[in-house]
């Protein structure tokens, strides 16, 4: 670190600065680095999800709604097997002449086996397809996924 | 003899005390990141629609041992909403983030019980994922 002196000749001023300005440079310098290496972008995808405690009307009538199934290794969508790549093509076609918010609302229900990795692929898929994702948990609570 | 009496001017190494404190400011920013997560091991999932994400007020972590963590710290899962909603406070609507960053092969029975608590305590969801590989 550099201690000031208060006097002396040129050159000894001269290599004072210059300790100066190099404790500067190197303080920046890892300043930056670390700056840098802080702002690492971490990437996500978004999902809004409406709290679970408002009220539910029990005479409500539900619009039928798709459904899609995952277990570990399958996605069927109303029942019926669907391949993963296809998933995305058939659900677009279903929801195709459904306008509104409510009529768009796909239900997902997942075994307990299903893995993460499966699960944020079909539901990526039902959002590109233009869904809205709504889990069916299993204390019969529809979670709305937007 | 007759010394010459000199005049000692002391004056404090500004500069330096300004390097230290400046060092020190480097120091807590390092070890404030270094302290968070880093030591939780999880692996994210790989899906579509990534984007860029800020950085949030909370946390949810579930390592490859299916623990859950929040802000860092080991949660249970049964007292996971009322841990959520203190943690968001009084936070408005669109900055009430919930990072969800959930190891791959976790399975639905803790996963979906997490999302519905997060969703319970009036968290906005943002899965951190990477970028599916094209084949």
């Amino acid at each position: 670190m550099a201690a000031g002196p208060t006097g002396g000749k040129g050159g000894a001023h001269a290599a004072w600065v210059m300790n100066l300005l190099t404790d500067l440079a190197f303080n920046l310098l890892i300043f930056f680095v670390v700056c840098a290496s802080s702002a690492q972008e971490q990437k996500g995808k978004p999902q809004q999800v409406p709290s679970t405690q408002s009220e539910n009307k029990p005479n409500e009538v539900k619009p039928q709604n798709v459904e899609v199934s995952i277990t570990r290794t399958a996605v069927s969508l109303n029942g019926a097997d669907v391949p993963l790549p296809q998933l995305k093509a058939k659900l677009a076609a279903l929801l195709a002449n459904k306008t509104r918010p409510e009529d768009k609302i796909v239900e997902v229900k997942s075994a307990k086996d299903t893995p993460y990795s499966m699960w944020i692929r079909v539901t990526g898929a039902i959002e590109e397809a233009g869904g809205v994702v709504a889990l069916q948990v299993e204390v019969d609570k529809d979670v709305v996924v937007k | 003899m007759k010394f010459k009496r000199r005049n000692l001017e002391i004056v404090p190494p500004f500069v330096g005390m300004a390097d230290i404190v400046f060092n020190l400011v480097l120091f807590f920013l390092i070890l404030a990141k270094m302290q968070d997560e880093s030591q939780i091991k999880w692996e994210p999932a790989h899906g579509a629609g990534a984007k860029p994400v800020v950085k949030a007020r909370v946390s949810l972590t579930v390592d490859i041992d299916n623990k859950v963590y929040l802000n860092g710290k080991q949660v249970g899962l049964m007292n996971l909403t009322s841990l959520v909603a203190s943690e968001l406070g009084d936070t408005p609507p669109g900055e009430r983030t919930v990072l969800l960053k959930i190891h791959k092969d976790t399975l639905a029975a803790t996963f979906e019980d997490l999302i519905a608590k997060v969703s319970e305590a009036g968290g906005e969801m943002v899965h951190v994922i990477e970028d599916e590989q094209p084949p």
